[in-house]
């Protein structure tokens, strides 16, 4: 069974954060949580690139390794959750994230002051799929009504793809074909050199 | 967790460096900063509330809708599906039908549900009294509001109230309030589309007929070169990005022109800095190498372009140093762009506000037309002049909305057009007349004309109507009232004098969703009137896209509050000040009073035969809702279904009546195909020669005409001379002669006895009618049969000879940097009046003040916010993004001035307008060029005005409006302010 | 026999972080998940479902390039 992947094409990254209001509005994060945000390198600069970011669902996930209350666990497809009824808001697994995923609410409204929040993949929490406690918890389980993430459901230029992981990976292959010898795949200057 | 040993050293994750995830930076952007946190702390309560109205579907019970709507933030047209239980919008989801998004959207769009439990909008109707806001009823305002207007109609005249209509509006609910001002007696009304693409609209609609995007979005996939002067698409039109980027993936090669390094420039493949205000300058530049070498399109130019050797020669004055020294652009950087469009064709322009809003807009955007012209560019499918409108409805208030100079449908403000719309609106035309002030008031050249012929005072001059000299002002009285139905007043330039001019007035009335900057801005403690409206999501109706196709919008939720909408409000008054039945006798109003959108938009279609608003009825625009998928996203064409041919939202000219099913127009001016299916040749809209010169189109036609060469504009006399008019229905025979001022309105069915007698008649009057007065629509029928444009077939033009500048030249801004420049490019003369205002040039470029104030500042969009921003401001989501204003400064200007990055600065500009902000030091604007970002408001001059909100109204990022510093400066054809290039001087702020 | 077994690990561990000072080592000591302790995600089943995930599947196509 393929793994669902986030991928973001940094050349169709216009940081223009629809990612960021579409998972906000999904999961209706309170202000100042972002499950997702967008990340630009040598802004202003000539070569300016953006990704968006957000929990990448690691394979082997350094915040499920690290947790003391063994509160995380992983879907068969590779979707990375957590059980706030467990989760002690530590802080260990914004520790071990190398991307700074792991998110602390300073509020109530996620219905547990200081527990972990993150990005769920829209696949919600171990609650009952669509109760209500499992949205005030973790948001919207879209993966349950047979829905895609809504940051790459809505992303305003299709850089961000979540899905299947062969799917994205064919998306993004057919891209780099018709991309007209224009192989600016993110880090392609890097392995290849300047100008291949 | 368990600690374990792992052999696995070369397998071990590789945690990131720090690098690539920039946390400072994302800290500022998102803004985690004190006033992040503060606003934090004060927001659970309602947090939770709506946490709780967000219960998923099955806890809360209830059927859920579907509703589809169009999002309101920018003229890409984005679908929306809206996903409603109870009346609470409970959910959004992505549109992957629609042809336009394909599901994206940008922060706003993808924010769109926070519309529909915004807690910040006004609730009810309300008054500033002594200083307090007093609530009221909605019959109270309206009674309150009505008799002030109609004792200041009495003391001062019609004219002395100022209204202000809205691109946020429908289609319907804009044709309401320009017919509103109608049946008032005025044309003072306008709306924001003034100080957008009014300078495209005048000059492009001179160069070739019609001044709107000429191909689409989608049709940006085709393209082989795309050139972007003054437009920050990945900002402005972000969805618009994904098919830019298409078109790139495709193998189009990419130009931005721009003062910024843009985030669409950081995806071209040729960035340019140019000197702000130094477009003609710029095209010159390029086309002097397109010439040099030879890469004109010589035969398009032969048979579909007049007076190119009247460029030609102002051309050649733009050496490479000459440009160099004007625009800051290398002769190497002009070179391989020029080569790059000419290799590549067909090719786009892309211009937006960074074109436009100068005082030499109109002959910017001429210069662009020209520059496609040169290249053989416009009329195909990859080419065109793309220009991207600003708000979700601009182009349709535009096109049938608040407009000071014409009525809708741009038929303008003479007699004729009058009477036309007295046909279309089944009234008296000297009753209309009558409502008019009766004086007699000088025009541009001078001479005595009526109210009902004089463009009105624009959305740019408002304040000058209020504060000017009234012997200088061509109407009865100034300014006394003013009624915004959504606009932001922060967009205008001119601050202090704002101030003083809205502090002069004896009423202000606001009827928007939010209070706007207008009502804090001031300190006035009386006379000020909120009336609580509703927005797009809230009614059902049209809009139309940039690329002129009309989407049709469900009505998602009820009203919010206390909110009416714009054609609610328009009928209350109406019905206060007496005129209800003549302006509604078509339109239906339920029990609620509404007026109905779906009879609304029929009377448009009944009036708009010059731009071809008549085919797209509301059935077929519903029609398309249903079928979004059925179009192909790259030719925006129906492949089979009930839509088979349609091109999406029916782009206008959609000739003839609905019943015709003309396609609608993907892309104006192409000859490949026939008019039937969209085809197009140049409008004869100019005359048919000029100084002895056939200015009609010489060799080529659409596909399939029957005129197979250039003609002027079908009248009823041309199909007479054909032998075409015996094809006329009685029917239409009857109303054309009835148009002709030969016979009464026809009622019922007509026969052919009825009408025999004109069969064979020769009369002017008859022969007059032409194809936008005929309303029966029989002549643009005819005109389709035989494939024949119905406007004619022309050749643009190069030259504007009724312009103050035939063909464009440079000027210097009014406030420049290079002043060493003046002598050499001055601008123009002092005008005596323009429309009703003197409006200054040479006196204001007098003064040299680029000494004590030498940065350029120029300004443009966040992402985040639209507009003045008070809407986008007021959502949680997207306010947590952008939480200050700020001013863009180059490191070395900054260190000039020994500032750090964030510090609190005061820009000042040269007229005393002065704004407390913070400094974002960045490359991304070059050494002496300073940028802001227009959408904030709520500050004035180092001021939080928090306090003079409404309770609970105050949007949740305030800060200061750039334009309270910037200054004067006016195109002498539309009044289009100069807001992108003038002058000031930043300090550290104590 | 709790009790020493627990002294046990804490001399290997004694051991471990003793020697570890004399030579270098490639090996890393890290962290692996433990057993997951929370509740029981309904979804997991459901994904198990070849259908729902084909309905998956064909949502992806919204994110493609229509």
């Amino acid at each position: 069974m393929a793994r669902m992947k986030f991928l973001c094409d940094a050349d169709r990254c216009i940081e223009c954060n629809g990612c960021v209001t579409a998972c906000k509005n999904a999961n209706d994060v309170p202000w100042g949580v972002n499950r997702r945000r967008v990340i630009t390198l040598n802004d202003g600069l000539p070569g300016e690139k953006s990704i968006s970011v957000a929990c990448m669902h690691c394979t082997d996930a350094p915040c499920a390794a690290v947790c003391p209350t063994d509160c995380f666990y992983t879907t068969t497809d590779g979707i990375v959750l957590h059980d706030k009824d467990l989760c002690i808001g530590c802080g260990y697994c914004f520790y071990a994230c190398p991307f700074g995923a792991p998110q602390f609410p300073t509020t109530q409204a996620f219905g547990v002051r200081g527990k972990m929040d993150k990005c769920t993949f829209c696949a919600g929490g171990p609650d009952e799929p669509g109760s209500a406690s499992e949205y005030q918890k973790y948001g919207a389980n879209r993966i349950a009504d047979g829905k895609l993430p809504a940051c790459a459901e809505m992303c305003a230029t299709k850089a961000l793809l979540a899905g299947d992981g062969d799917l994205v990976a064919d998306i993004y292959r057919n891209r780099m074909m018709s991309r007209d010898g224009r192989p600016q795949t993110w880090g392609w200057a890097k392995a290849y050199g300047a100008g291949a | 967790m368990k600690l374990i040993r792992k052999h696995a050293a070369s397998e071990a994750v590789k945690f990131s460096n720090g690098k690539a995830f920039d946390r400072r930076t994302f800290l500022k952007r998102s803004g985690l900063t004190a006033g992040g946190t503060a606003l934090a702390a004060a927001m659970p309560l309602s947090m939770m509330r709506r946490v709780d109205a967000q219960t998923p579907p099955e806890r809360n019970g209830g059927p859920v809708e579907t509703k589809r709507t169009v999002c309101t933030h920018c003229s890409v047209g984005c679908g929306a599906v809206a996903k409603v239980q109870n009346g609470v919008w409970i959910g959004q989801e992505p549109d992957f039908d629609s042809p336009f998004n394909m599901g994206g959207h940008c922060a706003k769009g993808a924010a769109l549900r926070s519309h529909g439990h915004s807690d910040k909008r006004v609730k009810y109707p309300m008054k500033l009294e002594n200083g307090q806001w007093r609530r009221l009823s909605w019959d109270q305002a309206v009674q309150e509001i009505g008799d002030k207007m109609l004792q200041i109609r009495e003391e001062s005249g019609p004219d002395s109230v100022w209204m202000c209509g809205s691109s946020k509006a429908s289609n319907e609910g804009a044709y309401l309030q320009r017919k509103f001002a109608a049946f008032w007696g005025s044309n003072n009304i306008d709306h924001q589309a003034r100080i957008c693409h009014s300078t495209t609209v005048a000059g492009v609609a001179n160069t070739w007929g019609y001044g709107a995007m000429t191909n689409s979005y989608n049709d940006m996939h085709n393209c082989k070169a795309m050139i972007f002067i003054g437009s920050n698409a990945a900002e402005a039109h972000p969805v618009a990005m994904q098919h830019i980027l298409r078109g790139k993936e495709n193998g189009s090669k990419l130009i931005v022109v721009d003062p910024r390094l843009t985030r669409t420039a950081a995806h071209a493949d040729q960035h340019i800095r140019i000197r702000p205000g130094t477009d003609i300058p710029f095209v010159w530049g390029l086309l002097w190498h397109i010439f040099e070498n030879g890469w004109e399109d010589q035969e398009y130019i032969r048979q579909r372009v007049y007076a190119m050797d009247d460029v030609r020669a102002e051309v050649a004055n733009w050496t490479p140093d000459k440009v160099q020294d004007v625009t800051g652009c290398t002769e190497e950087e002009m070179y391989q762009a020029a080569k790059t469009l000419a290799d590549n064709r067909p090719g786009t322009i892309v211009w937006c506000m960074g074109g436009t809003q100068h005082h030499v807009g109109n002959a910017n955007t001429r210069s662009y037309c020209i520059l496609q012209l040169a290249l053989g560019n416009i009329g195909k499918v990859g080419g065109g002049a793309n220009i991207f409108r600003g708000h979700d409805n601009v182009q349709g208030a535009t096109d049938v909305g608040p407009n000071c100079q014409t009525l809708p449908g741009y038929y303008g403000l003479a007699d004729a057009a009058w009477q036309h719309w007295a046909r279309v609106w089944d009234v008296d035309y000297e009753w209309l007349r009558n409502r008019f002030d009766d004086g007699r008031y000088a025009d541009n050249s001078g001479e005595p004309s009526h109210p009902m012929n004089l463009p009105g005072v624009p959305v740019s001059r408002w304040i000058d109507g209020i504060i000017e000299d009234p012997d200088h002002f061509s109407q009865r009285d100034n300014i006394r009232a003013v009624f915004f139905q959504g606009h932001a007043v922060n967009s205008q330039v001119r601050g202090p004098e704002m101030k003083e001019a809205v502090e002069k007035l004896d009423m202000v009335v606001i009827s928007d969703p939010y209070p706007t900057h207008l009502a804090v801005m001031s300190e006035r403690t009386d006379g000020v009137y909120l009336l609580p409206t509703a927005t797009q999501f809230e009614q059902a109706g049209s809009c139309t896209a940039s690329n002129r196709s009309l989407q049709w919008r469900e009505k998602v939720v009820d009203p919010l509050y206390e909110s009416k909408t714009d054609a609610q409000i328009l009928y209350l008054f109406a019905q206060k000040f007496g005129f209800a039945d003549q302006m509604f006798k078509h339109i239906s109003v339920d029990s609620d009073g509404h007026p109905s959108p779906e009879d609304t938009l029929r009377e448009i279609n009944r009036g708009a035969w010059t731009i071809g608003y008549t085919g797209q009825s509301p059935e077929r625009l519903k029609l398309h809702l249903e079928n979004k998928h059925t179009f192909n996203t790259t030719t925006l064409k129906a492949e089979g279904g009930p839509c088979d041919g349609d091109t999406y939202g029916m782009p206008w000219p959609c000739w003839g009546t609905a019943e015709v099913k003309h396609p609608g127009s993907h892309v104006l001016y192409n000859p490949e195909l026939p008019v039937s299916k969209g085809g197009l040749p140049f409008r004869a809209r100019f005359g048919t020669e000029h100084n002895g010169n056939n200015i009609l189109a010489e060799g080529s036609w659409s596909k399939d005409s029957e005129i197979q060469d250039g003609h002027p504009a079908v009248s009823y006399g041309m199909l007479r001379t054909m032998g075409w008019h015996t094809d006329l229905t009685p029917n239409e025979m009857a109303t054309i002669a009835w148009v002709a001022g030969l016979a009464e309105r026809p009622n019922g069915s007509v026969s052919e006895a009825d009408i025999a007698e004109f069969r064979d008649m020769e009369s002017d009057a008859l022969d007059g009618v032409a194809w936008h007065t005929d309303v029966s629509g029989g002549i643009q029928r005819i005109c389709l049969k035989h494939e024949v444009a119905p406007f004619g077939n022309a050749k643009a033009r190069c030259i504007v000879w009724t312009f103050p500048d035939p063909v464009p030249v440079h000027r210097e801004p009014l406030y420049t940097s290079r002043y060493d420049l003046v002598s050499e490019y001055p601008t123009h003369e002092d005008m005596q009046t323009r429309w009703r205002l003197p409006t200054r040039y040479a006196s204001i470029q007098a003064n040299d003040y680029s000494g004590d104030f030498p940065l350029v500042f120029t300004s443009g969009r966040l992402v985040e916010y639209e507009g003045g921003g008070e809407e986008t401001r007021s959502m949680a989501w997207l306010a947590e993004l952008q939480q200050e204003m700020f001013v863009e400064i180059n490191p070395a200007d900054a260190n000039d001035r020994g500032l750090r990055d964030n510090d609190w600065v005061w820009l000042e500009g040269p007229e005393g307008g002065r704004i407390k902000i913070r400094a974002m030091i960045t490359p991304r604007v070059g050494r002496g060029v300073v940028w802001t970002p227009f959408h904030f408001g709520g500050w004035f001059q180092g001021k939080d005005l928090i306090d003079r909100y409404p309770d609970g109204t105050a949007p949740y990022v305030r800060g200061e409006a750039c334009n309270t510093a910037k200054t004067y400066g006016y195109d002498p054809i539309t009044l289009m302010q100069e807001t992108k290039s003038t002058l000031c001087q930043i300090q550290k702020a104590a | 026999m709790k009790f020493r077994s627990a002294l046990l690990a804490v001399g290997a561990l004694a051991l471990t972080v003793g020697l570890s000072g004399c030579y270098e080592s490639s090996d890393v000591t890290r962290f692996e998940p433990g057993e997951y302790k929370g509740a029981d995600d309904p979804l997991l089943a459901k994904l198990e479902d070849p259908e729902f995930r084909a309905e998956l599947d064909s949502r992806f196509d919204g994110q493609r390039d229509r």
